[in-house]
């Protein structure tokens, strides 16, 4: 299964923030998407998420040669400051996510199964979730789409804010996941995607283009990522 | 000084400046022909400058203009005697509110938060400069309608023309007080948040202005002269003090402290804290039901405070008035008569009547504060059958809960008319009862509708729909205006329940049409 992106486009008034990009984003492999302040890595997610209509190009799916449009069931999003719904408790957010999905759900497990993936404490789960603390809701969100398992899974800056052991334990949790999936992940911090990701895109003046490691090691690799972003950013 | 003043000046105009611009940008239709760089567009920024010159003389006058008017000048007709010096009265004892509650000085505005914390301007120079301008404005503001007003009560002209002096003074020694607090006790004081002690004063104050010339006891226009003389005498000698305090800076960084976050969250920030508040941390609530009619029983339980309680109350209000008209027709034969009449020709009122009890703002933003803005991020929640499933289980709990009051203001109506003397026509009990009702249900419907079809919060929880606003705006204008209608209750009555099916046939459909689009966060 791959991603494919066909000369999608996106104008804010006149600046065009994506231009004609062209990509193929392949099954099993995290793709840390890099890019400066303002690049446009939220507004390509939320074009490919359809919270924002695109202004050219399209974009779909490729199983096996077959094409088709991606469907809401495709994509999981986890944005930069997680959002649950704060008047249930994390029972409860689970209980009506499996309710309503249990069509789409492979091999369902009981919902205390599901708390151990992501290690969060008896105590906690029968607590309203707008007393959780920021890493306690990020795990949430992000074991929503454990459970639902969408072929596309979107993460915003998703690790910046957790202290280490959290960070550590959804990196862990990620390399798990990428078998089945897609995973986009955007991030600042150059290291995390080093560590964490197959492939280093760079999303500079519009444009996504994929940096190749070829056989530098990590500190080469690094400069030669700053010096396209610096580069391109003279362009 | 001056300099730091022409800079302060022109930092709060850009700033003036941009926020019309911006207004501008959020008019539906025009804001597709207005580019970003509309900011730097010279002719466009004179306009705005214009108005924002307009906004600055009606800070000036017409607040002054309406504060004498409506404060002291209507409220002169309330006394019997015919005595001047009720007018220099309640003028004295507000102005005592005034200097505690209006300050400037110790108003945390965005605009002393820019040019302090931010631009790093001389906290004194700039503090000095704007409030002796505050001051100015002030005496400039009240002299004309001091005279205006006060002649026209009869008040002496010496008097008129020391008015505004006084309050001045009043103005100047408060702040020079609280200026002394902090310097003495390291207490800030921020004017928006009055302490308990202010409330009380302003309190004392307000029954102090209004009270006692019902009685006949006022201030004698001599004492107030000598009152004001040394008022003004120990307004400048507070204005030396004012000058000569030298901690403005460490002052205004502990009053702007919270605008660091951010400065135009506060009032988003309450608002959104306040709907969380109204989670009921209850760990008795469950829910045996499934999918989204579990979510919705969670949802409505939870929110019993806002939800049912708010109706409940409304509803035995209601019941309570009723009751009362009902003692009252029978035991006064001239209010029943009056009442009956009332009956058969002021529904109209009831339009906005029901709007305002309506809970259906209220309902849509906690929908949204508490469960959309976060739901509607996961793209299951986003799909067209949920949406649609939820907008009907939600529009059967919005209806249900402001039936609850409706029905108790629907069959009261009735038993009011027919115990006021009844009427020929017996249709109009059954008009009564339905249009109220389906007045009831036309307002929850249309809250619901306008949330859903023009789901007006972004990520932030902001309104970022200025339409929804202008809808907002309108239905609210248009209720109003129903207050001065008087109609045929048969006829009223009969329009206004078929309006209501027509309107909620045609809304649903459009829901059903258009919600999958429209209801998603926005940009």
């Amino acid at each position: 299964m791959e991603l494919v992106i066909e000369g999608l486009s996106k104008y804010f008034e006149k600046k065009e923030v994506l231009r004609d990009i062209t990509f193929r984003f392949q099954k099993g492999k995290i793709y840390g998407l890099l890019g400066r302040n303002g690049a446009g890595k939220t507004t390509l997610f939320n074009c490919l998420n359809r919270d924002i209509k695109t202004d050219g190009g399209d974009f779909y799916i490729d199983e096996a040669g077959q094409r088709r449009e991606t469907t809401a069931d495709d994509i999981g999003y986890v944005l930069s400051t997680p959002t649950v719904p704060e008047f249930l408790t994390g029972r409860e957010f689970l209980k009506f996510f499996i309710d309503i999905n249990q069509k789409n759900i492979q091999d369902l497990k009981s919902i205390d199964e599901y708390f151990e993936i992501i290690n969060l404490a008896e105590e906690d789960r029968d607590k309203l979730l707008k007393d959780y603390s920021h890493g306690m809701k990020n795990k949430m969100q992000m074991l929503v789409n454990i459970i639902a398992k969408p072929h596309i899974l979107l993460l915003d800056e998703p690790l910046t804010s957790l202290d280490v052991v959290v960070a550590e334990e959804m990196k862990q949790l990620l390399k798990t996941l990428k078998e089945d999936q897609i995973i986009i992940f955007s991030t600042h911090i150059m290291e995390l995607a080093l560590d964490l990701c197959d492939e280093i895109v760079i999303l500079n003046h519009g444009k996504l283009e994929l940096v190749d490691q070829e056989n530098l090691n990590n500190e080469e690799f690094k400069n030669k990522i700053i010096d396209t972003l610096r580069e391109e950013s003279h362009a | 000084m001056l300099n730091s003043f022409r800079i302060s000046f022109s930092l709060k105009n850009t700033y003036r400046v941009n926020s019309i611009i911006y207004s501008i940008k959020q008019i539906p239709i025009l804001k597709r022909f207005l580019p970003d760089t509309l900011y730097k567009n010279l002719g466009i920024k004179i306009f705005a400058m214009m108005l924002s010159a307009v906004w600055e003389l009606m800070t000036a006058f017409l607040g002054k203009f309406l504060y004498i008017a409506c404060m002291i000048f209507f409220m002169l007709s309330l006394y019997d005697a015919d005595d001047p010096d009720i007018f220099t009265h309640i003028f004295a004892c507000l102005t005592v509110i005034g200097a505690v509650m209006n300050t400037y000085m110790f108003d945390p505005t965005n605009d002393k938060y820019y040019a302090i914390c931010l631009m790093r301007m001389d906290a004194k120079k700039y503090t000095l400069s704007n409030y002796l301008y505050a001051i100015l404005k002030v005496v400039a503001g009240f002299l004309p309608f001091t005279l205006l007003f006060g002649l026209l009560s009869g008040v002496p002209l010496i008097t008129c023309l020391l008015m505004p002096f006084f309050v001045a003074g009043v103005k100047l020694i408060s702040a020079a007080y609280i200026l002394y607090r902090y310097e003495k006790y390291e207490k800030v004081m921020n004017e928006n948040l009055p302490a308990k002690v202010i409330w009380s004063l302003t309190g004392i104050m307000l029954a102090a202005a209004y009270v006692p010339p019902y009685f006949g006891f006022v201030l004698p226009n001599l004492a107030f002269l000598l009152l004001a003389i040394l008022v003004i005498l120990a307004g400048g000698f507070c204005l030396r003090y004012i000058f000569r305090f030298q901690q403005y800076r460490e002052m205004y960084q502990i009053l702007l402290a919270d605008k660091k976050n951010g400065t135009n969250v506060d009032v988003k920030k309450i608002t959104e804290e306040q709907t969380r508040k109204m989670i009921i941390q209850d760990a008795s609530i469950t829910s045996k039901k499934k999918g989204y009619e579990y979510f919705n029983e969670l949802f409505v339980k939870r929110h019993q405070k806002l939800l049912w309680r708010a109706a409940k109350r409304v509803a035995a209000i209601s019941a309570f008035v009723v009751a009362g008209l009902l003692a009252l027709v029978q035991i006064e034969p001239k209010a029943a008569e009056v009442i009956n009449g009332l009956m058969l020709r002021y529904l109209p009122y009831f339009v906005f009547i029901m709007y305002l009890i309506n809970r259906g703002t209220a309902i849509t933003q906690a929908m949204f504060m508490n469960c959309d803005h976060s739901m509607l991020s996961y793209s299951f929640y986003r799909k067209p059958e949920t949406i649609l499933r939820l907008f009907a289980i939600r529009l059967r709990e919005i209806v249900k809960i402001n039936l609850l009051p409706a029905f108790v203001i629907a069959a009261g109506l009735p038993l009011i008319l027919f115990f006021s003397g009844g009427t020929e026509n017996v249709l109009n009990y059954a008009v009564l009862f339905i249009s109220i009702l389906s007045m009831s249900v036309f307002f929850s419907v249309h809250h619901l509708i306008c949330y859903y079809l023009l789901q007006p919060y972004n990520v932030n929880t902001e309104i970022k729909s200025s339409t929804y606003q202008i809808v907002t705006w309108g239905t609210y204008m248009v209720c109003w205006l129903f207050i001065n209608v008087r109609l045929d209750t048969l006829v009223f009555g009969v329009s206004v329940t078929a309006f209501s099916i027509l309107y909620c046939i045609i809304a649903c459909v459009l829901a059903y049409q258009y919600a999958p689009k429209t209801f998603k966060l926005r940009a």
